[in-house]
Formats: structure tokens, sequence, C-alpha cells
């Protein structure tokens, strides 16, 4: 996995690419927990994922609730088309606020909540 | 926060760091920093956990457990490190090998943990198993939190279900499905919305414990496919969904999708009963694999003969040794996992009759297996439905050992209601009683209704369609030469066997499937249909089709019989709109019901004299429900001609109203005159709806 933090005006930018697996899930969560910590709201730019294991989806979605508990926002983007079927299937793809790309996302999380 | 003292590895073994483990629970668990397995061998001398590789090849590792890791006789032990998406496992065994005497330990064979929640070997459906692999079925830990999003099973009274007995793969696989993942969980998700509007409220999924469709695979001359275990009585893995069921099976995901699917179908107010095998397991008799219980304690797992041979009592080859204390505690707490962890809310026992048979084979009268389960706390709103008999002659309709709880799968409904539909002569006594929910069979122990699950036709047997449409079976198919299968069909071709053009026939074949619809969601007690039936699902005459993969045998969603559905649809909405059809007592004539009705009275031609040795046969059925009467007409003439009948007057201000007719589909629906005309072979079903001062429902 790799991971790149970039801070933009509103929000956090996260890209992540490579597989999301219960090995490199907890530096995933730690990660963006702190990204969170200083910004408004995160963006996880997903196009370069490849394989989102069963502990991946799991970090997704507590990063999902401490984003929720803290107030604020996540929003998923650009995620690829493998990956959105496997969260569909396992019934967690309706928990997050999904975007075509990072300017959609960008362009919601102007608005307010 | 770490609060426990003993999450430290005590020492080294194979280059893993490992503790003693904690005896319970069995299987792997995950704990703090590593993972936690437990397994029981009663004959064992020694137990090495065997650790591969996720995707397998020769064994990562071989941990041999210390005698310290043992207490009782179950072994543990906690391996700290281990990445849980990353490993999978298995167990040797030492121990005695002597056959003769019922011990078949060979430490050669790494066996399959009985409590695998999860396993590999068969995740993706119709991949031919490699036969070069020594290890296909690995066990690994599969995540067990989920997000519920609260879902509460819906807890319908046993007899307000009206069941759908399908087959998960069948039910989508067709390409007609137009699901976007045919053949699996999800697709079952898709298709919520037919289930609905057809107006079930409980799916009962044939076997989806994991299972080898290869099993006892064979080219089939008939097809040029392979002949496979399609269906799926054969049970590898009682903790394990099937992952060639889901299409994230090859990702591991399959609890997650099947999760995912039941909750689903809770969301949409329908529950899911699964039918289990406990009776035998795949492993077969003694020429077939050792994948598991063999290998671990045969003489604990199997019932055996004082030669050390296996009792078949299942037709399977094995018969599991249901009311050994160990094995009670396997199957119980494998029904308590899934309706804790699934959110199941049923189980359907295959050839439950074995579960009252003793140690040494005979039927036993307190079968201990059966009371634990009617009495688990656990347990104690999940439906149980018995196949009260098995292959080895035990029968026990009406009388399997049930605690209060058990209902069964009714073989007499099928069979009564089956020779009346055909015509048989001199059954509208018997029919009479099905109706009643079978007090025959059920009124003495005061069971009611409850216990029974009527049907006409279930998996094993023809289609509806196949039962007006053959007088004997066609199983050519299955390339045995039609022995298979059952020859006691009670069917009737209608004048032609199998496809005709004939008009006539195909109209009188349309009314006969329609009457066994109508009789079947009249009828008290709790109605399960056969998948497809409600849409003329044809097997052209096949009744085992057990082995058959295939579009032919599919679910066809182009092919629907509208015309059925639609009729299927009102008599289940029929069904749901009177509770007078859905009381758990059997009615009785000297009870009053209501409108001056008793709760049930027969007639034929004339009100009040029925002929039981005819085939015309008229119930009324009449009740009181939140102080409104319910009073239901149902007539059924299986005879050539039409009949006049004279209706049961209505009382001063009511009139009946025909609510389905067979032979008029389209009527308008008007208040009914004095009589009616019973069309041939068509049944009827009537309401008593009071009119307004015009005169006018």
């Amino acid at each position: 996995m790799n991971l790149t933090i970039s801070p933009s005006s509103h929000y956090a930018l996260a890209a992540v690419s490579g597989d999301i697996t219960h090995a490199v899930s907890p530096q995933f969560q730690e990660s963006l927990l702190g990204a969170l910590a200083s910004h408004p709201a995160l963006v996880l730019e997903c196009s370069g994922i490849g394989i989102l294991t069963s502990a991946g989806l799991r970090a997704l979605l507590l990063l999902h609730r401490a984003a929720q508990t803290d107030g604020k926002r996540l929003a998923l983007a650009g995620v690829p088309q493998s990956v959105r079927d496997v969260m569909e299937i396992t019934g967690f793809w309706t928990h997050f606020a999904v975007f075509e790309s990072e300017d959609a996302a960008a362009e919601t999380l102007r608005q307010p909540a | 926060m770490e609060a426990r003292i003993d999450l430290y590895p005590t020492q080294t073994i194979s280059g893993y760091s490992v503790r003693p483990g904690r005896a319970l629970p069995y299987g792997a668990t995950l704990v703090p920093g590593g993972v936690n397995f437990s397994i029981f061998s009663s004959v064992a001398t020694a137990c090495t956990l065997v650790l591969f590789e996720k995707d397998g090849g020769a064994p990562l590792a071989e941990l041999p457990l210390p005698d310290a890791f043992r207490i009782g006789d179950v072994w543990s032990i906690t391996v700290f490190g281990l990445d849980p998406e990353a490993f999978t496992y298995g167990f040797r065994i030492d121990g005695p090998n002597d056959r003769g005497a019922g011990h078949w330990c060979d430490r050669s064979q790494v066996l399959l943990d009985p409590r695998a929640r999860a396993m590999t070997g068969r995740d993706c459906w119709g991949v031919e198993p490699n036969p070069d692999d020594p290890y296909p079925y690995r066990a690994f830990v599969a995540p067990e939190d989920f997000d519920w999003q609260g879902d509460q099973p819906p807890g319908y009274a046993l007899e307000d279900l009206v069941i759908y007995e399908m087959h998960v793969r069948g039910f989508t696989r067709h390409p007609s499905s137009g699901v976007k993942h045919p053949g699996t969980y999800a697709g079952l998700v898709e298709k919520i919305p037919y289930l609905v509007e057809l107006g079930v409220n409980c799916v009962e999924l044939l076997p989806i414990f994991e299972f080898d469709e290869f099993e006892l695979s064979r080219p089939n001359s008939q097809t040029g496919r392979l002949n496979m275990n399609y269906w799926g009585y054969s049970t590898v893995g009682f903790f394990a969904p099937k992952a060639g069921y889901a299409a994230t099976g090859a990702a591991g995901m399959q609890c997650d999708e099947l999760k995912t699917m039941v909750r689903a179908l809770h969301a949409a107010g329908i529950e899911v009963v699964l039918d289990v095998v406990f009776n035998h397991t795949c492993e077969g008799d003694h020429r077939g694999p050792t994948i598991s219980f063999r290998g671990l304690d045969n003489k604990t797992y199997y019932l055996l003969t004082p030669e050390g041979f296996y009792h078949n009592f299942s037709g399977c080859g094995n018969s599991m040794n249901c009311n050994h204390p160990v094995v009670r505690e396997l199957v119980l707490e494998c029904l308590r996992y899934w309706v804790a962890e699934y959110h199941i809310d049923g189980f359907r026992f295959d050839a439950a009759a074995i579960l009252g048979r003793g140690a040494h084979g005979g039927p036993i009268s307190n079968p201990p297996v059966l009371e634990e389960v009617a009495t688990d706390p656990v347990l104690s709103k999940t439906k149980l439905i018995a196949e009260a008999w098995d292959a080895g002659g035990l029968y026990l309709l009406g009388q399997f050992p049930n605690y209060g709880r058990f209902a069964e799968w009714n073989g007499k409904f099928r069979d009564d209601v089956r020779d009346y539909l055909r015509g048989e002569p001199e059954r509208a006594g018997l029919l009479a009683t099905r109706l009643a929910g079978s007090p025959d069979l059920y009124e003495a122990s005061g069971r009611g209704p409850r216990a029974s699950v009527n049907f006409v036709t279930c998996h094993d047997g023809f289609t509806l369609r196949d039962l007006v449409s053959y007088n004997t079976k066609h199983n050519a198919e299955n390339d045995e030469g039609n022995r298979d299968g059952i020859d006691d069909n009670r069917s009737w071709n209608c004048g032609v066997e199998g496809d005709t053009d004939d008009p006539e026939i195909l109209a009188l074949r349309a009314r006969q499937c329609r009457n066994a619809m109508l009789a079947l969601m009249v009828s008290r007690g709790i109605p399960m249909l056969l998948m497809g039936d409600e849409a003329g699902h044809t097997q052209r005459g096949n009744n085992n089709a057990y082995c058959h993969d295939s579009e032919a045998y599919w679910l066809n969603w182009s092919a629907m019989d509208k015309d059925m559905l639609a009729f299927a649809r009102q008599a289940i909405a029929l069904r749901r709109r009177h509770p007078v059809l859905r009381v758990p007592a059997h009615p009785r004539s000297d009870r009053p019901g209501a409108l001056g009705f008793p709760e049930v009275s027969w007639h034929g031609w004339q009100p009040g004299q029925p002929d039981w040795s005819s085939r015309l046969l008229v119930g009324v059925f009449a009740g009181e429900f939140a102080g409104q009467a319910d009073v239901v007409l149902f007539g059924w003439n299986s005879g050539w001609t039409a009949e006049d009948i004279e209706l049961p007057a209505a009382p001063s201000g009511y009139a009946w109203f025909a609510e389905i007719n067979v032979t008029a589909p389209t009527a308008a629906r008007e208040p009914l005159g004095a009589r009616f005309l019973i069309g041939p072979r068509s049944a009827i079903a009537l309401a008593l709806v009071p009119l307004d001062e015009g005169g006018r429902a």
C-alpha cells in the first residue's frame, strides 16, 4: 500500500494505492485518523486501490465512524468498479459518501454539511 | 487496552511464538496479538497444528503441540503474530489406526477443523478441484464483526409463514435472471423485490453449509456434462457458508456477503430458514475421503457397526452419531452459531429421524440432541422443522420427538393432495383432514397445525408443472438408466405424457397447477412452495434433479408463466388476507366460528351433505378476529364435469363473493346467488362479505 496525504484548503486529500489488507490496515487507519484530526474533512482518492480485503473494509468503516464521532466528513472518490462491487455485495457501500472524482468530492465538501 | 496478563508467548515452536491455548471455544478464534486454536479428539496421542499460506501449497509450518497444551481430550494453542488474512490451517492427529475397532487416525492427513468458520477448497463454484492438491480444505479465520444496522428478525408466528423452498444458485444463475452476480447470495438480494411481490415471507435455502459440488461427480453420457452434487446435501464444513455461492468467495468474503443477504431479506420482511444436514457428512463410507471427523475421532462422530463399518441410515454412506454428547455439542453449537452470528430464523433438518437414533443405530425414545435443540436458550425463538424420516426406514411423521418445538414436513399432505388432484376416488375425506391441518397426525399430541409444514412439491420430486404433465419419472438425464428417484409420484399427465400443444390439455394442466396452489394456501398449517412452481418451472419430468447444474434446470426467468405467477400471487395474498386460514388450531365442527357458521363445516352438492366418496368437497372455515368475522369457503371439484352446488346460505346482510375461481380467473367481483358452478377439475375460494344498504359490498 502506498498512501500520500496532502492538505487542501477545506480538506485533506489522501491518495491510496495498492492493496489494503490486514497487514497494512493499522497503518492506513492511523495515518488517516491523523489527517482527520487536523482537517474538517478527508477525501480518500481510491482509484489506485487493487484489493480491499475484509480487514481493509473494516478499516474504512472504522474511519468513517471515527469521522462521524468527531463531526468530520469523509468522502471516497474514484473507487474502482471491482472495489465498489465488493463493497456493495458485502454491505459496506451504503455507509459512505462517494464521488466520481476528487473534484466532485471537493465541490460537495465546500457546501455546509 | 490489554487487560489480560496472559497475552504473551511462553515458548517458541517451529519458529512461532506460542503459549498453551484456551480450550474453549473450539476452533480458531482471534485473540489480541494472535489466534487461539482448539480441537477435540478422544483418541489422539499427539496433535500438530499445520499452517499454510492463504493460497495453500506446501505447509508453511508444523507446530506439534506439547502434552502440556492438552486439557482432557482438547488440544489448544495460541499462536502470536499471525496475520489472519494471510494464513490457513489444519491439524494432524496421531492415534490408533485399527479400522476393525473403528479407529482411522492417520498422521499423513491434514484434517479440516470441524469448527472452520470459513474454508478454502471450494471458493469458486464449478472450478474443478486439483486432484494433486493434498490439502484442498484449509480453514481460515473470518472476521465475525458485522454491522447489522439494527437488524431484527421478523419473528413471524409459524402459522403466518409462507415458505419458499429455493436453491441459492439455481434461483439467479440462469442468464435470464438479469442480475449482476448470477447464482450468488448477492444475486438473490437483487431478486428480493420478486419475492416480496410474490408474497412469500420466508425462504428456505437448500444447503448452504460448505459442500463439494464435485463430490462423486462423473461424466454424464446423456448430457455430455458432469453430474454434480448440485443440491449440496453433503456437508464438508458445518460452520462455513458455501463460498461458491458468494460472488466474493474467491476473496474470502463469503461470510460478509451472506450476512448482507440475510440483513436485506429481513429488511424486506422475509425470514431465512436453512436446510441443514446433520445426518451424515461428506466423508461417505469406508471408501470415502478422510477430510475431518473420520481422522479426528471416527468412533465418536459416526455410528459404526460392531465390525467397524459405517451404518448407512442416510443413504449417503455414513450416519452421524448425533446423540453422542460430543456430537450433540457440535450440533447445538452449530445451530447457535448460525442464529447468533448470521441471524438465521430457522432450520429444516434433513432426514431428521437419524437425530432420533442412539449409539447403536436404533431409535431412542427421548433423543437428547433433539431435546437440547428444542430447549436451548439461544434457539428458543428459532423455527425448527424436521424431515421426520430417514433412508434407514425410520418414519416418524406425526410422532417426531418434538418437545413442542419441531414442525414436520407433512408427507401425508403431499400424498393426499396429489391423490385428490389427480382425481383418485374416495379421497374427499383425506383432503378434508389435510385442509384442517392434519388433526389425524397432530391433534392427539396437542401440537396443532403449527406442526404441519404443508407442501405439494419440494426440491425432491416433480415440480408442480411436471406433476400435472407426467405420469412417471423421466430421469434418463441423470444417467442412471431411470432407476433413481421415487416411483410413488401420484402424478397425472392430463392425457399426454410431457410436452403437448393440445390446448385443452394445456388448459387442464394450468387449472391443475392452480388447484394445487390454492389448496396449499387455504390449508391450516404452514404452506411451502417450491421455487419456480409459482411460474410453471419444469424439469421435463425429472423427479430427482440433484445432479444437474445447467440452464435446463436453473430457474428460467424468461420462460415464466406470467398467468400462473399472477395466480400464485393472488392465492398467497388470499391466505395473508384471511386470518381464518392461518388459525394455529384444528377447526372443529362443534365449536362456533362466526356468523352462525361453526369453525369448520363440510358440504357437497347440498349444504351440510358432504359426500366423502366423491370428487367434490366444499369446506367453510369461520372465525372472529379482533371482532371481525372471517368466513372463507373453499370448494374443489376434481371430477371431469362441472358441478352445480348450492352454497351454504349467507346470513342476512352478507353475501358470498368469489375471491378466486380457477375456471374464471377474471370474473367480475359481485355478490353471488344461492348456487355456484364449480368448473371441471377446478377449485374456488369464496368469502362472506357484508353488504351495505344498497346491497353491494
